[in-house]
């Protein structure tokens, strides 16, 4: 008899009802958009700020001391080198998959023809990786300086052959030289010289438009440096600091050992750089701060500020669903009042009132969750043209609220109908 | 004269009668109008906000010579071509290359104050210099020398021969190291003091190598503002940091967009849900049309006071909505980029319009649907 009245109520008032469950599904849609789009914008962002570059870079260790002093004293070489060889261990260590992208340097000086000494880097450009896991990886400065403009040409791409003994000019030196995409260029380094053609111009906007970038090999050659690096630059997904990373940054010793497990299993620059110095023979690597600090501080700003957003849209779909809930509750005074006038007892008349409406709450939910789902992958798609990753806890979370925002939308206007004597309502006061 | 008293008086009476009801329904618009209202703020100033948080990156635009060395004359008048408010801090840098326990070192004279505010991402263990005498340590000549915070250190500078025909004179000075330098960048190999300090240990004042400048603008108006200085002071060329000025303008460009798309989603939504909640109120005084038209009004007349009172309530809750949406939003503005949210008056008229336009649309549909039923059928009950 019960679910019978149920669904009489149902199937009779299938529009009121259906208002219920399309309001109620609003408001679980809104909540499912912004607890995905809240709890993923910080991936979303990190990927983004990645446009600025690398945040640790990796040099030897002596150079890291010697660096400054010497590079004014004579020109770069300090002896001191990291291994090419494993460069590939970089993306071996604990937090591989927060390795985005990264390049070795290495710094060389040439002379032209005509004497005039001039800046050599030798570096990836696209270079492609087979990692021990299986993984694939395209890394290098086409990616890691995507604020570079090339004005005259294309990146050169190290996967097709006939880009052997290619460079790139940055602007200022081209036009110093007046040099256009596919003139030759003659350079003497410290052991060999040879004849590169122009791949293309760069406009950097910084010093790097003094100086002319070819494939790590062809570098390696021109100097003799074979299999070894001067310095790495890694873009890689981090955490932003707080008290345990600043700690650990200074000394990983002083650590207690669950602090120091928490450290290393976060994806702090900190923790990363240290990963990194320890598959890499006397390597150094440091955060960049310009970048790093930057980085966590609008990371953080952001995802604060989404989840102000989202607790006040939550509110609003709470008030909104509990709001519609009383005022149809309401609504049926004349039917409660009926129905005790037969003799139905409040705990039954609520009973029923209440299935009725829960049962109108899980088919909205179910519909507005999956709708939420559909709004976050748009907002994803529009804004950072990529999907928005579900979490399983978003589940749970706008289940518990829509249940809680629905009892609390039925139960106070039922009990203050219940309080109301049958005969007063059915008069229609 | 009377009639629209009588009609005030109905709409009131209906309103005050049916509390409950009303509350409900004021409390559904409210919501709407406080929502709308805040999010239109936090849309609006977020990308002034969050340009501030990205000025973190350091200098977007520099200001090198075109001709040797500017003075700082020359700085203040490349500044008045830029809007006073958008301009951050300006750093006028000077490098010469200085001996430190005779080895030499290259150093950078500044001002403290602005370069704090030029480059915030500088991680100072210690203090920054802030009278003379004292310097601030890049942490790789730290360790070079073995040196740490409160140590003391003789600097000296030997003028070149062709500068100064006359006999040589070495000036020396001692300086108290107050903080050590971090930045994982190339900023560690450098000793910063302040300009003046150099000034006296060289004898040259008034020559400013290179100054950066954080300006708080789009790449495009910063690229306005280069030309014209450009134009303007000879001896300063200006260009802009492309790292920082692309990167920032990829970045804010994809946040503002995040705000809208989740800004007007949550408003369709909750648009939507006052307006099945007003639907729902409206709905319920069936029974009512049914008498008011069995005792004699026309259909118009209903509809015109129906949506009186819905409209009213429109209004009212917009207003609230209004100065709940500015609470609001300056909460979160102080919360996450502790600074206050600017006031924007016009935000109000609309935000009203927009809730009396959504009652209004949402009381019609029921409204005349009921107004269009029989009156007989309608308070029997059918």
């Amino acid at each position: 008899m019960f679910f019978r009245m149920i669904f009489g109520t149902l199937i009779r008032q299938w529009k009121k009802m259906l208002m219920i469950a399309f309001t109620i599904a609003l408001g679980a849609s809104l909540a499912t958009a912004m607890l995905s789009v809240m709890l993923d914008v910080g991936d979303k962002v990190n990927q983004e700020l990645k446009t600025y570059g690398a945040n640790i870079t990796v040099v030897p260790k002596e150079n890291s001391v010697l660096n400054s002093l010497y590079e004014v004293e004579d020109g770069g070489s300090t002896g001191a080198y990291l291994r090419e060889d494993e460069l590939g261990k970089i993306k071996t260590i604990f937090w591989a998959f927060n390795i985005v992208d990264y390049a070795p340097f290495v710094n060389t000086k040439a002379k032209l023809d005509d004497g005039t000494e001039i800046t050599a880097v030798g570096t990836w450009f696209n270079h492609h990786m087979e990692l021990p896991t299986g993984e694939q990886l395209d890394a290098g400065i086409t990616s890691l300086r995507s604020w570079w403009e090339v004005t005259d040409g294309k990146w050169i791409d190290e996967q097709s052959i006939e880009n052997r003994n290619v460079a790139m000019v940055g602007s200022a030196l081209a036009e110093k030289l007046g040099v256009r995409m596919c003139d030759e260029i003659h350079l003497t380094g410290s052991v060999s010289d040879l004849t590169v053609k122009v791949a293309g111009i760069i406009d950097a906007g910084g010093d790097e438009d003094n100086k002319i970038f070819m494939p790590l090999d062809t570098a390696q050659t021109l100097s003799g440096l074979d299999g070894k690096v001067d310095s790495v630059e890694v873009s890689a997904l981090t955490t932003p600091d707080n008290e345990l990373a600043v700690k650990a940054a200074k000394d990983p010793k002083s650590l207690t050992i669950a602090q120091y497990e928490l450290w290393y299993c976060t994806a702090y620059a900190s923790s990363i750089c240290y990963q990194i110095q320890e598959v890499m023979t006397d390597a150094v690597a440091s955060p960049v701060r310009q970048v790093a600090d930057s980085e966590g501080a609008i990371l953080e700003k952001t995802q604060l500020l989404m989840v102000l957003i989202t607790i006040l849209s939550l509110i609003g779909a709470a008030l909104g669903i509990c709001n519609l809930v009383t005022a149809s509750v309401m609504e049926r005074s004349a039917e409660m009042g009926l129905m005790k006038a037969i003799g139905a007892q409040n705990s039954s008349v609520s009973g029923l009132v209440l299935t009725e409406i829960i049962i109108t709450a899980v088919f909205g939910g179910i519909a507005g969750f999956f709708a939420g789902y559909g709004f976050a992958q748009i907002i994803g798609h529009t804004v950072f043209g990529s999907a928005i990753n579900m979490r399983p806890a978003v589940i749970p979370i706008v289940a518990v609220l829509v249940l809680i925002v629905t009892l609390a939308g039925c139960i106070p206007a039922i009990r203050m109908l219940l309080r109301l004597s049958p005969c007063e309502v059915l008069h229609g006061k | 004269m009377n009639k629209r008293k009588m009609f005030f008086r109905m709409i009131t009476a209906s309103l005050l009668r049916r509390r409950s009801r009303m509350i409900v329904a004021l409390l559904s618009i409210a919501i709407g109008a406080t929502i709308l209202s805040g999010l239109v703020t936090i849309y609006y100033d977020v990308p002034r906000q969050m340009g501030a948080q990205f000025r973190n990156y350091g200098a977007n635009m520099i200001f090198t010579p075109t001709d040797g060395s500017f003075t700082s004359a020359d700085i203040s008048q490349g500044k008045n071509c830029i809007d006073q408010k958008d301009i951050i801090g300006v750093t006028p840098y000077r490098y010469e290359s200085l001996r430190m326990r005779e080895q030499p070192v290259m150093a950078a004279g500044t001002d403290m104050a602005e370069a704090k505010l030029t480059s915030p991402y500088w991680s100072v263990e210690g203090e920054y210099p802030s009278a003379e005498g004292q310097i601030l340590l890049g942490a790789t000549l730290s360790e070079q020398f073995r040196l740490g915070t409160g140590d003391k250190v003789e600097i000296g500078f030997t003028p070149s021969a062709d500068d100064n025909d006359e006999t040589v004179v070495d000036s020396t000075k001692e300086f108290t190291v107050s903080g050590i330098l971090e930045t994982g960048g190339p900023e560690e190999d450098y000793v910063y003091m302040i300009l003046s300090d150099l000034e006296e240990l060289t004898g040259v004042s008034g020559k400013i190598d290179l100054a950066e400048l954080s300006i708080s603008a789009k790449s495009d108006k910063l690229k306005t503002y280069a030309d014209k200085i450009n134009s303007s002071v000879p001896t300063i060329r200006a260009s802009l940091v492309k790292r920082v000025t692309e990167s920032e303008t990829t970045v804010l460009t994809k946040l503002q967009a995040l705000v809208l798309l989740v800004t007007v989603v949550v408003l369709a939504l909750t648009m939507i849900c006052v307006a099945t909640t007003m639907t729902a109120v409206v709905a319920e005084r069936r029974r009512e049309i049914g008498l008011r038209k069995a005792i004699g009004a026309s259909n118009s007349s209903i509809i015109k006071e129906f949506m009186g009172e819905g409209m009213l309530l429109g209004a009212v809750g917009g207003i609230i909505g209004s100065v709940l949406g500015y609470i609001f939003a300056q909460q979160v503005s102080i919360n996450v980029f502790s600074s206050s949210i600017s006031f924007m008056p016009l935000l109000v008229p609309i935000t009203i319009l927009v809730s009396v336009a959504v009652t209004g649309i949402s009381c019609l549909l029921p409204i005349r649907s009921a107004a269009s039923i029989e009156p007989a059928l309608v308070l029997k009950g059918e």
